[in-house]
């Protein structure tokens, strides 16, 4: 073992003994005074306590990254080369250091939606569920017509009107900037689904993509292959999460986070790595190196909805 | 028969037609969860939610007649006080049912008492009601022991009562204050956002509540002699006329400024409520027959018991129009253009109409509601107002 590696299993421990007597103290403190609303004051404190130690659960430090060889720097080399990069270099990072920022350039954006497919695919997204839908549009009146396409993922917001609002404090915003939820506590109110301006949160309702398929294995593929899909596992937030009945992510507030089981293992997200227009971009923004900053910082980049004050993770260019 | 026979027979008539209607409905939220409903991801919130505020605001309204028994010693419902009870707690089980059926995970909500996040007016809420729960079953509780007992020991329990009756005016302010803080707070839904509804909420909630109770002690008139009966239906008639015509000025306001310059988002949605698919809701259900018949019924000269109570059952019933009202159209405008297009799912639009199978779980838990009601009612002793009062 490294002495890099060494080091951070220890601060690994020493979060975990850290985690426990502050999950103690929080407990302790909410039971007895959780129940009080005259004891308001002191039970205004849980909240922040609560919120302190989530942020603290670093999902990132408890399966330490191992870098993987990429291939040498070379001069016009792919962009998700260069991303590559500047992911390793982040994740050697402490998590509150890094800032991961998309950029996506309407420019390049074609609207083939492979995106949104392959994000489906990689977390097992149900019907009516969706994480990076393309919005389509055509501007202005013909013959004077243009067309614009925009991806939407979840814009993680840095001021997130759907965290303060969850009542089970089963969301909130990662050290790195991704806004997490935590299925197993979710109760499903969907009050997040309204408070995001975006419409970025998705419920799901349990659907299945066989739902009213025929079940007849002899002349078609038959039910259970056909749905063999339905019950694979997704690995969303480094968790098996295997669809049956009622158990989470059924009846959960669900949305974009940036893959982060992929970033974790220094892969980019699903939707950069299969955009054929090579228009979205993922890094650190902490990173003034990386290409994520260098985008960012060009004068045609925007955020949506920048006039709320949500603050954006997500970039566009025009 | 008496009014009070003819009322239980056609209530267990109701429930049990209810109950039986609703049950399907049920027995799919439980076997299917949440697919068979008509909402959505960009209209997450429906039927369910607009019942759960009608319930809590009806139990809001029932409770503050509780006060006016107990804190405010008025004659005219001196009375009633345990009743009033007894309708808050009947509504306040339905709207947890309600609401606990609209939950992905009802189960996990039960944390929420102990853990609540108390920077979400959600979490708040949790907190509240449970408050609101044990406070309603301690003033019960003691309503029923002051009769019970005489001397000193009443005495003791009077200024019991007035404590918790004092007590839960601030949190009947609270709870439903903070139901409207619920989607007063959401920023993203300007019809929601604004100061306006957490007041809106609580006038709605009196009145509903107020009008509901007007219906309830007509039918099962506490001991008390012609004159007192008829002095507490007029009581209970102008009080709920004072409240109708508040609630119709705060309506007025809305409805101005909403619609005055087309105010940004705004605008649009007072038109879809008065001019869209669903315009009966607000013209035929709330106008009309929670506002324009109530309010001919109260002002009429025959001050008739009988239209008091009528006038109550219309106002009370008909306000689950106007918490539709308030809900859904809210959620109508997409947060981003092009967003219900961009990826084509029934639930993924921004068209709602609730399905059967919700309106068969609303049903039900009307019969449930109704069942507290009568249970409780034939269980516990809120009848016997036959004894010394202070
Ligand atoms: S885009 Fe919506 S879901 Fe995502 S962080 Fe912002 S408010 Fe939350
Ligand atoms: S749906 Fe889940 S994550 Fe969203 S506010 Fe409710 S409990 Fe929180």
């Amino acid at each position: 073992m490294s002495k890099e590696e060494l080091s951070r299993v220890s601060e690994n421990l020493t979060l975990e003994t850290d985690e426990s007597r502050r999950e103690f103290l929080d407990k302790f403190t909410k039971g007895v005074f959780g129940g009080l609303v005259v004891g308001g004051v002191v039970s205004v404190l849980a909240p922040v306590q609560a919120k302190a130690q989530k942020e603290g659960s670093n999902l990132n430090e408890s399966t330490p990254f191992k870098p993987f060889v990429l291939p040498p720097e070379q001069p016009g080399e792919d962009a998700i080369l260069r991303m590559m990069r500047d992911i390793q270099r982040a994740l050697k990072k402490p998590i509150e250091q890094r800032h991961w920022n998309m950029v996506i350039d309407l420019r390049k954006c074609v609207g083939c939606d492979a995106c949104s497919v392959s994000c489906a695919a990689e977390n097992k997204l149900p019907p009516g569920v969706i994480y990076r839908p393309v919005i389509q549009q055509e501007i202005g009146s013909y013959p004077n017509v243009g067309h614009i396409t925009l991806p939407r993922p979840c814009m993680q917001c840095d001021e997130p009107p759907c965290v303060p609002v969850c009542p089970a404090e089963a969301t909130w915003k990662r050290p790195d900037g991704i806004v997490a939820v935590d299925y197993d506590q979710c109760i499903g109110c969907r009050y997040c689904l309204n408070a995001c301006p975006y419409n970025a949160r998705t419920f799901d309702f349990g659907m299945e993509y066989i739902d009213d398929t025929a079940d007849a294995p002899q002349v078609f593929l038959g039910k259970e292959k056909a749905g063999k899909y339905e019950t694979e596992a997704s690995y969303e937030y480094a968790k098996e999460w295997k669809r049956k009945e009622d158990a989470s992510p059924i009846g959960n507030a669900r949305k974009c986070h940036f893959c982060v089981p992929r970033i974790e293992k220094g892969m980019l997200p699903e939707c950069v790595v299969t955009c054929i227009g090579r228009a979205t971009y993922f890094g650190d923004g902490n990173d003034p190196d990386s290409l994520v900053s260098e985008l960012i910082a060009l004068p045609n980049a925007f955020r949506l909805k920048e006039e709320i004050g949500t603050r954006p993770s997500v970039y566009y260019i025009k | 028969m008496t009014r009070e026979k003819m009322g239980n027979i056609l209530v267990w008539i109701l429930i049990i037609g209810f109950g039986a209607w609703g049950l399907p409905g049920m027995l799919d939220r439980f076997a299917n969860g949440h697919v068979d409903t008509a909402y959505g991801s960009y209209i997450p919130w429906g039927l369910w939610i607009s019942a759960y505020i009608w319930l809590i605001g009806l139990s809001a309204g029932a409770l503050m007649i509780s006060v006016m028994t107990y804190v405010f010693n008025i004659e005219a419902v001196k009375k009633v006080g345990k009743m009033a009870f007894l309708v808050a707690i009947a509504t306040l089980v339905g709207a947890m049912i309600s609401v606990g059926l609209d939950l992905g995970h009802p189960l996990r909500a039960f944390s929420l008492i102990l853990n609540p996040n108390l920077h979400s007016m959600m979490g708040w809420m949790a907190v509240l009601y449970s408050a609101y729960f044990v406070t309603l079953c301690v003033e019960l509780y003691f309503a029923i022991k002051k009769e019970q007992t005489r001397g000193e020991k009443q005495k003791s329990i009077k200024r019991i009562l007035v404590v918790l009756g004092i007590w839960s005016i601030p949190l009947a302010f609270a709870f439903h204050g903070g139901v409207g803080g619920v989607f007063a707070n959401v920023i993203a839904k300007p019809y929601w956002h604004g100061p306006m509804l957490p007041v809106v909420f609580l006038a709605g909630a009196f009145l509903s509540g107020g009008a509901l109770f007007a219906t309830v002690a007509y039918i099962w008139r506490p001991n008390q002699s012609k004159e007192e009966f008829l002095k507490m239906m007029i009581f209970l008639g102008k009080t709920t006329l004072a409240l109708l015509i508040l609630d119709e000025i705060l309506e007025l306001a809305e409805v101005y400024v909403g619609t005055f310059y087309s105010a940004y988002g705004e605008g649009h949605i007072w038109q879809e409520i008065l001019f869209g698919q669903y315009w009966y809701t607000f013209w035929i259900v709330h106008l009309l027959i929670g506002v324009l018949i109530p309010l001919f019924l109260l002002t009429a000269k025959s001050k008739s018991p009988g239209a008091i109570a009528l006038a109550g059952l219309l106002i009370a019933g008909s306000f689950l129009a106007v918490r539709l009202n308030i809900v859904t159209p809210g959620m109508l405008d997409p947060e981003l253009n092009g967003i219900a297009s961009a990826w084509v799912h029934s639930k993924l639009t921004f068209i709602y109409f609730p399905s059967v199978m919700e309106w068969q779980v609303l049903l039900f838990i009307v019969a449930v509601v109704m069942a507290v009601f009568m249970i409780g009612k034939k269980v516990l002793p809120i009848y016997q107002t036959a004894g010394e009062e202070l």
